[in-house]
């Protein structure tokens, strides 16, 4: 380069700044002020990992949306929630539920339709999180994509056509139901796996609360983006295992967004299952038209094939929530009940043969034998919101109760 | 004294070929990317890539039928679906190879030219040392593209040569045709460029640091299994989302119908993270570092 003509204007500079004596002093030597600018070097790296935390805390601050909802009683929001007539969306829902049962591979070998053994799937549906897609086109077309890591589950339905898919071990199955059909038949012995919307779960939740629970509407909550009122129900006794309920219900659509199961207690919810993201446009029509794939293995299905009629006491397969579960096999087993409302026990006979299915499940299953304790009189399931009790002559009692009613039951002439 | 004046009088000299310095960048990028790719060892590493799905596909093609469910996803797939292999290839790729090729480029980029003793050239050209910075960072940036895209292209053609192409069964039970197949193929290799953006970054600060390559390197491959195994761990449930392999093996997701973006932007949001942090290391490291060789 031209040092020359540098150093020229160097020593003029010189001269200009000798002439000023006040700069002299603090101007230092050379050698501080590359130390000083070898410090501003660095500001980068610290600042860049400062902006990225502030962010993320800005991030996690939950978003107070403009104005808040208007005041509304536990019964207009039941209402809302009861005449929403929202079929057409899309969305994804997460459920993650921590009930203290060890987490069975999401993604073993049997987790295909065909192979299934029903109650490791619904112990892998009660374990872990799930994430899943649902679009809905009106109430006949509907279509939910259980999402795993590398594979995926599929329940189809358009009309009275429903496919079931899975990617694991590319198979599928198909139902023709009934003509009178309206509900969605997700209850497939093989894909347990679907999250219930929380329509469904809410639902169920809001048909169950009578004089035993007390209904609240907390403070408005966010739910997928959305102003959502947060309907509250809190069991009214100290007999079971259930803390408290909270349901989102969707300021503006009345559709339930989401819902978390506590345990009495607790602080952290053990079961919660909402939407993450909702979108009320109508999903893509493509989408609910299903071809089995080629080289996939096709089950048919009967409507009245065996394994529909998976609600037989004792084989909760396919039921997402203890709730459910509780619900179908209150429903199916009307005469093997006692106690009521939250403290409902159910009783299932040696005969049904559901006891022997749960022991040949509990043999195949290391971890699972494990979470089974002993207890006087037989071995008990134990999790945050339900006890499952199998006694040594067979018989299964379970319910949202603490061990001590189950066993109380099983005592019981 | 005179030091005060130094920004101005470089300002000047600056401003004198201010079309100099864009054009110098551009060279500097051509001629690193000819040096990257000019090497028989970049050869080397792609070759080796390329040999993953050729070796998967000759095993599938001489062994009887593999049964659904076992070994890696979709490699039973693969004798009724050439394009299968690509997929396989860019999965069994993705925990050890891939980084293990990229870290190899990465570490290299500054402890490389200070082994053989060129960085001090490279800096008394006008270069700057921020410049220099960028343009080896952009040249792994580059391999980080052309890896998984071998392993893709490879699979592809060597799936097509041994086996029947037909339709694609995505993860959701759809079909797409072989052109779409192809297009997500691209997408999933453009997926693990972006994944492997934040490792290069990690790579380029490590290379500021040493003047021996081979150190550079291999403290680079080690982060990348350091940063899985702690993934797998359910312990450190919390500090799962902050890893940068923790999408790694999310691509999977570009493979279902209607595709799920989720998991794309997430990565891409994590990587420009680590590549801003890692980059400002480098940055602090490389500027502030007296060029002994």
């Amino acid at each position: 380069m031209d040092y020359g003509s540098n150093d020229g204007v160097d020593g003029t500079m010189n001269r200009i700044m000798n002439g000023r004596p006040r700069q002299q002093g603090p101007e230092g030597s050379g050698a501080d002020r590359a130390r000083n600018r070898a410090w501003l070097r660095w500001v980068p790296a610290v600042t860049v990992p400062a902006v990225i935390a502030a962010g993320f805390l800005a991030g996690t601050i939950p978003a107070r949306a403009g104005d808040p909802l208007p005041t509304k009683t536990p019964a207009d929001v039941i209402a809302l929630a009861a005449g929403h007539k929202t079929h057409t969306f899309s969305g994804t829902i997460e459920q993650s539920s921590e009930l203290g049962l060890p987490e069975l591979p999401a993604t073993g070998p049997t987790a295909g339709p065909a192979s299934a053994d029903g109650i490791a799937s619904a112990i892998e549906v009660l374990t872990g999180e799930h994430t899943a897609r649902v679009f809905m086109d009106g109430k006949t077309k509907a279509r939910i994509q259980v999402v795993d890591r590398l594979a995926e589950r599929n329940v189809i339905r358009s009309g009275n056509e429903v496919w079931f898919y899975s990617s694991k071990d590319n198979s599928t199955a198909h139902l023709t139901l009934a003509g009178d059909a309206s509900d969605l038949p997700l209850a497939h012995p093989g894909t347990p796996a679907a999250p219930r919307t929380p329509q469904e779960l809410a639902e169920r939740f809001l048909a169950a609360a009578d004089s035993s629970t007390a209904i609240s509407v907390g403070p408005d909550v966010q739910a997928a983006g959305r102003a959502a009122y947060n309907l509250l129900l809190e069991p009214r006794t100290n007999g079971t295992l259930v803390g408290k309920v909270a349901i989102a219900v969707d300021a503006a659509t009345g559709m339930p967004l989401s819902v978390q199961v506590t345990a009495r207690g607790a602080s952290q919810p053990a079961f919660s299952a909402g939407f993450i993201s909702l979108s009320l446009d109508q999903p893509d029509v493509a989408l609910f038209n299903f071809v089995p794939p080629p080289g996939s293995t096709v089950e048919e299905l009967q409507p009245g094939h065996p394994n529909r009629q998976s609600l037989s006491p004792g084989t909760p397969d396919s039921h997402a929530t203890p709730e459910d579960l509780a619900a179908a096999l209150e429903q199916k087993a009307g005469q093997y009940t006692t106690g009521s409302g939250w403290e409902t026990v159910v009783a299932v006979p040696a005969e049904a043969g559901a006891a022997s299915r749960l022991n040949a499940l509990l043999a195949g299953n290391p971890l699972l034998a494990q979470a089974a304790v002993a207890v006087p009189g037989g071995r008990v399931l134990s999790t945050a919101l339900f006890n499952v009790l199998l006694t040594d002559d067979g018989r299964v009692f379970a319910g949202m109760v603490p061990v001590e009613r189950l066993q109380a039951a099983s005592a019981a002439p | 004294m005179s030091s005060s004046l130094r920004p101005e009088t470089l300002g000047t000299a600056g401003a004198t070929d201010a079309a100099a310095p864009r054009g110098l960048g551009l060279s500097l990028l051509w001629s690193e990317l000819r040096v990257l790719f000019g090497r028989r060892r970049t050869w080397a590493l792609l070759l080796a890539l390329a040999a993953i799905p050729v070796l998967i596909a000759v095993a599938v093609r001489l062994s009887s039928a593999v049964p659904a469910g076992r070994g890696p996803a979709f490699l039973d797939r693969i004798s009724q679906n050439g394009l299968f292999v690509a997929f396989t290839a860019m999965l069994v790729s993705v925990p050890l190879f891939l980084p293990l090729t990229v870290g190899v480029v990465a570490g290299d980029t500054i402890a490389g030219e200070a082994n053989l003793g060129t960085l001090r050239y490279l800096l008394v050209a006008p270069a700057g040392r921020v410049r220099l910075l960028l343009v080896k960072y952009a040249g792994a940036l580059a391999f980080c593209l052309a890896a998984p895209l071998t392993v893709g292209l490879a699979g592809a053609a060597i799936g097509a040569a041994l086996f029947p192409v037909g339709p694609v069964t995505l993860l959701s039970g759809d079909v797409i045709e072989p052109p779409q197949a192809a297009l997500r193929i691209l997408l999933i290799a453009a997926y693990l460029a972006v994944s492997l953006a934040g490792l290069s970054a990690v790579g380029l600060f490590l290379s500021t640091l040493t003047v021996v390559p081979v150190g550079a390197m291999a403290a680079t491959v080690v982060v990348s299994v350091v940063s899985q195994v702690l993934d797998q761990l359910p312990q450190l449930e919390w500090l799962h989302p902050w890893l940068f392999s923790h999408y790694w093996l999310g691509f999977g997701d570009l493979l279902r119908q209607p595709l799920l973006w989720d998991s794309f932007t997430g990565n891409a949001l994590l990587q420009a993270g680590y590549v801003a942090v890692f980059g400002a290391l480098a940055y602090g490291r490389f500027v502030t570092k007296d060029i002994l060789s």
